[in-house]
């Protein structure tokens, strides 16, 4: 038989199954066509499972019987070794499944094959993390259709370990992707394996079989329980109450089956009635309901149990707000809301759909009440419910009378130490989330610890949080976990209730952006989403024209930026309207906008806060408080009526800030910004550590209770970062920045709030995907007219936009020279700095240009300001003339008498210093990388922190060891002098056992004789009576007046670029990894998932694998060498070899001669290498050496 | 004091180090000892001075190498009942601009052979390192130096090799030292 026929009739088949697939069906094409599918070439039998899936693509549910024909052989299939032919097949599989998911037994006969056992095994071991997409979405939908009919498929997949693999997923999708769609996929697919959803006859019997299959069996058992702690994590933590929901329902479902024994387990291992208080606080109805029917079912199973751990967790305290709410709110919330809101009983349950739609709020309460009559108020005859440890109660009663300014002062301290010894290691631990927050404690422990209105003396402050970090963080019980650990580990999970003050806005479902790695956003010029608004007078002012018009704003407007727009439009003075000139007008309407005189704005009757935009308001107002708010699509069209008002005392209200007002309330009396606060006071707390417990050491020194100088070091072990982190605010940020109008400013105001305020609770991925996509509004030359652009019908805005629009995606290039590269340098961000495009670099005289240029520019230019001799670093000088700092580089002090310094001109310093702020800034933006080690106390100055003399240690350890120890000495000096109990105070006050005035010093600042910490103060020298005055000019020239200037420059040269205040979200290691990139290059064991081998190499051909090895074998320095050679710079970008991009290439050079003699080539902007086919691996590592080492300092063509 | 040509330097070369007379940490700022008019000396050379007119009085030996007060010459006399005595050691040492915030640098530069000092002179000194303090002076670190001499650290080596030995074969270990005493120190 000829082979062209066959053929033919595939390539016909594949159109006429395009065309009419139902009639291919009939006819058995697909069971044809895989017949003889192991004939076939490799393309052929790609074309063959085509026609096949196109023939199953929505076939009719008569057709079953000849679709179940062709599954052996898809079956068969799976154990293919290529991957397309696999995926094909999973996915026609998927198809077969998805058509007869309506009839049992076909879907029962899918299972008798070895499907399941197939799919799993293409699944372990992390093999669905290599599947694609689709594929993996194919396979779950397949198992979920399997599951939902076939008990004999359950048990195989329980067999198989299913828990266990779904739990990693789950996680994966979670925490690392946050895909929530895959979540939900994830969590649907285990309520299939708990329970089907129709209950025909039949059914029920299935559902029995389901139980005892899964009840039956202790493993099972175990399986279940850890997925439901799991659960109960993801659904406190989803972004979407549809999660959330789904999260639910499965929990329910498996309370539902178990036996009480399991629950009271489960309730050890999973805190089920932490977790339902958590829920109980939200205000989705739905939920809501869940939450309830889970705790009755639980009542039910083991009352006397549950009804302890309700009490205990809190969740009894829910059900019973709940059940007393103001019926009146309800009716009012139940008004016609604009917004519609969507229902979550989607297809999780589709015979509930219809009854639970009509779950109303009355039916949510009714279940409330039913739940307190028939459980609580039968045994809670005592009226007082809660019942608090003995301690929790001294401490708020220890609070609540140390904060009350009349209180005696003596032994507190000592009280706090007392009572915090107990509560912190002890008891915080037994005692649940619940009580600790009702018992009030958090509020009064912030107004402890901060400075609260009742403390005015800052000593006492600083007493304060040094004696409770000492107890927080140096006293761990068997050093397991820190207090101040489980301390943070509670309020996080506080915060979890706050669900509902946080909540996402999407504009559109469909079109949501992947939450991978993105680029920077450039500012845009292309028309970006505008919202039409209204204005029109307020009905009840009659000083104000009415103007009415329609503006399209941007999404980002406020009405305090409006303000000034419509102001003089409709503002009238009664003096300046007599006047004919208009120049006085315009004069005098500039002025009128003040204080005294201004606009408000309306809407639906409701006062706008002036800082949060129209958009964000009127979508709070339309949605009234729900927590989840997708904006319809017809919203873009409407017009938005706003109404206006003059600003008159008697309606002014004072908006300080959003979480004033809409932080919800909390049990115990406290409200979400307490909670907030008493964070930020905890992340200060831990990040100053050092700091405080140093100071406490100091303390003790100078009291007496520490006697040598040599124990005044303190180890510090602050908690790790993120333990802070909050998975649920992170969640909800990464969902509401997957919205494609995020980068056009529709960013929720609680969203800027937690960026700026509370950074440490979002991790720094989420915060460097918030820069990126803000970024573009913070470019300096935007910023000037962004006020004029705010409405886009102002006429200017055209002109200014113009020349913008010409070519807004090219980069801007500037050559400079090799041999005046810093003259270069200043040169070209004096003019392009403030670029809001791309800015490359070409060197003169070389043909190389893009990228690799570029990266060496800014490589060899942080080179150039680290050599010595320009007066800008403390440091040694070495004989290779750069600075070397062990520690990082670190401003050298100047004394601001002296302008000229061995030659130094100290106007150079400062404008190298404003270079090196450009540089930053713009590294920042393009993505470049700088090569120079600068101190993490730089860093801190960078990010607007204050340093102290605690600050000096990290950059130069000896002297701050020794101004930290004279700072001791003047202590204790003045503590002797004070407390007067000795009558020779200076008689034990030597410094080491020398006198003061021994060590000969004068007032210069150490290791810089020319810098005279007071007029004449080379012929001053210390003493102790002067040691304190000593010790506070060292360290006001060392790290603040001394190097003010420098700073300042620096600040400029990156805020005329960018906002410099967009960069305090991170932190200064953050900095270091944006600026320097990655410091660990490569992991060796991901090296080559990263790189890619074309033309002529593949991933097992002999010259990559010596090539690998020996990049593996390379040390630190030849690792840099290596990614200076192959990119132009010699660290990393961010996210390391894998954020590469386009990917390091590795290709096969053709090579004439003999190959040994060739050289490896690269090209820098496409990160290509070329490499010979060595004949030895000694030989590649000789050439590879030498080009890396030789190949650096030029352009060329190669 | 011996002049620097007895100094075995040529077959024993020092890493570079501490070598270069006012180079090191000195730098620019490093002035030459008295050569300034004498009205203004920095802050460490007024250290640096009274440390010099103090040791004069005890039975150190050291002082400044030339005009430069910051770089000094030292001899350390072996002590006696150790496989060290008879020999004459010279240190060289270099005072940092910053001294004395930071401590001096003391290099040997006659072989010795001893398990906490390595073949480049470099010793091994906690109050050389992060055990410094101002309150320290030169003539502390000198009786430090000695002490060391007289007791090694074999737990702490900078040469392996020659702690192995101590601790394992010590009359070898003394053989040796002394021989070396009897070659290079004197």
């Amino acid at each position: 038989m000829s082979v062209n026929i066959p053929n033919s009739c595939l390539r016909a088949l594949d159109a006429i199954s395009l065309e009419c697939p139902d009639e291919c069906l009939g006819r058995g094409v697909p069971a044809a066509v895989l017949q003889f599918f192991d004939f076939f070439s490799t393309t052929k039998q790609k074309v063959a499972l085509r026609i096949v899936s196109n023939v199953f693509n929505g076939y009719a549910e008569e057709d079953g019987p000849t679709a179940m024909e062709a599954v052996p052989a898809l079956c068969n299939l799976l154990q293919s070794s290529d991957k397309t032919i696999l995926e094909s097949a999973i996915s026609c599989l998927a198809l077969v499944a998805a058509g007869a998911s309506g009839n049992a037994e076909h879907l029962s006969k899918l299972c008798e094959t070895n499907v399941v056992e197939a799919t799993m095994a293409l699944m372990d071991n992390e093999g669905w993390k290599s599947l694609r997409d689709d594929t993996l979405t194919a396979i779950l939908e397949l198992l979920k259709n399997l599951a939902s009919v076939s008990e004999k498929a359950v048990k195989s997949l329980f067999e198989l370990n299913f828990c266990e693999l779904l739990k990693q997923m789950i996680t994966y999708y979670s925490s690392s992707h946050h895909d929530n769609d895959k979540v939900q996929m994830l969590v649907e697919l285990i309520y299939q394996l708990m329970l089907p959803p129709e209950t025909s006859d039949q059914q029920t019997k299935l559902v029995a079989a389901n139980r005892n299959a899964i009840m039956g069996q202790t493993t099972y058992k175990d399986q279940l329980a850890s997925i439901v702690a799991l659960i109960a994590q993801i659904s406190k933590s989803a972004a979407q109450s549809s999660v959330c929901y789904s999260c639910i329902v499965v929990i329910g479902s498996i309370v539902e089956l178990s036996t009480p024994n399991f629950l009271t387990e489960l309730q050890k291992t999973a805190n089920i009635s932490s977790f339902l208080t958590c829920l109980l606080a939200r205000k989705n109805r739905h939920i809501l309901f869940q939450a309830l029917k889970i705790s009755r079912t639980l009542l039910e199973k083991d009352q006397e149990f549950f009804f302890e751990t309700f009490t205990k967790e809190g969740v009894r305290h829910a059900i019973d707000a709940i059940s007393s709410q103001d019926k009146n709110s309800i009716l009012k919330s139940k008004r016609k809301n604009s917004m519609k809101e969507r229902c979550f009983c989607f297809d999780l349950e589709s015979s509930l759909t219809d009854k639970a739609c009509r779950v109303e709020n009355n039916v949510v309460m009714e279940l409330a009440e039913e739940i307190n009559k028939s459980f609580f108020l039968v045994k809670g005859s005592k009226k007082s419910a809660h019942r608090f440890g003995f301690s929790l109660k001294s401490v708020r009663d220890f609070f609540a009378r140390s904060l009350t300014p009349s209180a005696e002062n003596q032994d507190k301290g000592k009280q706090l130490s007392h009572l915090s010894r107990r509560l912190l290691p002890d008891e915080l631990q037994v005692y649940s989330t619940f009580e600790f927050v009702q018992s009030g404690s958090i509020r009064y422990l912030t107004d402890y610890l901060s400075n609260a209105e009742y403390c005015n003396a800052n000593p006492e402050l600083q007493s304060r949080l040094q004696k409770f970090a000492h107890l927080a963080l140096t006293m761990s019980n068997d050093g397991s976990t820190k207090p101040l650990g489980i301390l943070v580990g509670k309020l996080l999970d506080t915060l979890h209730m706050c669900y509902d003050t946080f909540p996402v806005m999407l504009s559109d479902e469909q079109c949501t952006r992947e939450s991978t790695m993105i680029p920077l956003r450039y500012p845009e010029t292309q028309e970006t989403t505008s919202l039409e608004l209204k204005f029109r007078r307020s009905k009840k002012d009659k000083e104000l024209f009415n103007y009415t018009a329609v503006l399209s704003v941007k999404l980002f407007s406020t009405p305090q930026a409006i303000e000034p727009v419509i102001f003089p439009r409709v503002f009238i003075d009664p003096e300046t309207s007599h006047k004919n000139s208009n120049q006085v007008k315009e004069a005098n309407r500039i002025m009128k906008l003040d204080e005294r005189n201004g606009l408000r704005f309306f809407y639906n009757g409701t006062i706008l806060n002036p800082s949060t935009t129209f958009l964000e308001s009127i979508l709070l107002l339309m949605s009234k408080g729900e927590a989840d708010i997708l904006i319809d699509p017809s919203f873009w069209d409407d017009e938005h009526c706003i109404t206006y008002r003059k600003r008159n005392k008697s309606n002014e209200l004072s908006f300080k800030s959003y979480y004033n007002t809409h932080l919800g309330k909390l049990p115990g009396d406290l409200d979400g910004s307490d909670l907030l606060d008493m964070l930020k006071v905890l992340e200060g707390i831990n990040h100053c550590s050092y700091q405080l417990l140093m100071n406490g050491q100091i303390e003790k020194f100078a009291e007496g209770t520490l006697q040598d100088l040599d124990d005044l070091k303190v180890a510090v072990y602050p908690l790790p970062r993120h333990q802070f982190m909050s998975s649920l605010l992170t969640n909800k940020l990464e969902l509401q920045m997957q919205d494609v109008l995020f980068e056009d400013g529709f960013i929720p105001s609680w969203c800027v709030y937690l960026v700026e305020t509370c950074p440490f609770l979002l991790p720094f991925d989420t915060r460097w995907k918030y820069f990126c996509l803000t970024a573009h509004r913070s470019f300096m030359t935007d910023q000037i007219n962004s006020s004029a652009n705010q409405v886009n019908s102002s006429p200017d805005q055209v002109s200014s936009h113009s020349d913008q629009v010409k070519s807004p995606a090219l980069a801007k290039k500037y050559r400079v020279t090799r041999s005046a590269i810093l003259e270069g340098a200043v040169s070209m961000m004096t003019n392009h700095g403030p670029s809001s495009r791309i800015v490359e670099v070409e060197f003169e005289g070389e043909v190389g240009t893009g990228r690799g240029p570029t990266f060496e520019f800014y490589t060899t230019v942080s080179h150039e300001l680290q050599r010595s001799g320009l007066g800008m670093w403390r440091g040694e000088n070495s004989e290779d003339g750069f600075i070397h700092a062990h520690f990082g580089l670190f401003p050298k002090p100047w004394s601001s008498s002296s302008a000229l310094l061995r030659g130094v001109d100290f106007s150079n310093v400062l404008q190298k210093f404003k270079l090196l702020g450009h540089l930053v800034a713009r590294a920042v933006l393009d993505g470049r990388i700088l090569d120079i080690p600068l101190s993490k106390a730089f860093y801190k100055v960078l990010l607007e922190q204050e340093l102290d003399i605690y600050d000096i240690p990290s950059f130069d350890p000896e002297l701050g060891k020794t101004v930290i120890e004279f700072q001791a000495l003047v202590r204790r000096k003045k503590f002797l002098e004070t407390s007067s109990r000795t009558s020779n105070p200076s008689a034990d006050l030597s410094y080491k056992n020398v006198k003061l005035e021994d060590l000969c010093l004068d007032f210069t600042l150490p290791g810089n004789p020319e810098y005279e910490l007071v007029p004449r103060g080379s012929e001053k020298m210390v003493t102790l009576e002067s040691l304190e005055e000593y010790v506070s000019l060292v360290v006001d020239a060392t790290v603040k007046s001394g190097i003010a200037k420098q700073i300042e420059a620096f600040k400029s040269g990156i805020n005329e670029v960018l906002a410099l205040k967009t960069l305090k979200m991170f932190t200064e290691e953050e900095m270091e990894r944006i600026l320097c990139g990655e410091q660990d290059a490569w992991a060796s064991t991901n090296l080559q998932d990263h790189i890619e081998f074309e033309h002529g190499f593949d991933m097992s051909s002999p010259s990559i694998i010596t090539f690998l090895e020996i990049l593996r074998e390379f040390g630190r320095e030849e690792q840099r060498a290596f990614i200076q050679f192959t990119t132009g710079a010699p660290q990393l970008p961010l996210g390391g070899l894998a954020s590469l991009d386009p990917k390091l290439t590795v290709v096969r050079k053709q090579c004439d001669g003999n190959v040994d003699d060739e050289l490896p080539s690269v090209n820098t902007c496409r990160h290509f290498i070329k490499l010979p086919p060595y004949s030895s691996k000694d030989i590649m590592r000789r050439k590879l050496k030498y080009a890396i080492t030789e190949g650096l300092g030029s352009f060329h063509l190669s | 004091m011996s002049s620097s040509s007895s100094f075995p330097t040529s077959r024993f070369p020092f890493a570079a180090g501490a070598g270069a007379p006012g180079g090191g940490g000195g730098g620019s700022s490093v002035r030459p000892w008295g050569s300034s008019g004498g009205t203004s000396v920095s802050s460490s050379g007024k250290r640096i001075q009274k440390e010099l007119m103090d040791l004069n009085a005890s039975d150190c030996s050291a002082g400044p190498k030339g005009d430069n007060l910051y770089h000094w010459l030292s001899t350390i006399i072996g002590p006696e009942g150790t496989p060290y005595e008879g020999g004459i050691f010279f240190l060289d040492i270099v005072f940092p601009p910053d001294y004395p915030f930071k401590p001096p640098m003391v290099t040997f530069k006659t072989r010795i052979y001893h398990c906490n000092i390595d073949p480049a002179g470099k010793v091994h000194l906690d109050i050389l390192k992060d055990g410094w303090s101002p309150a320290f002076t030169i003539s502390k670190v000198l009786l430090a130096i000695k002490d060391v001499i007289s007791n090694p650290d074999p737990y702490t080596p900078l040469v392996m090799s020659i702690s192995r030995q101590y601790l394992t074969d010590r009359t070898k270990h003394d053989e040796i030292a002394a021989e070396w005493t009897m070659r290079f120190a004197r």
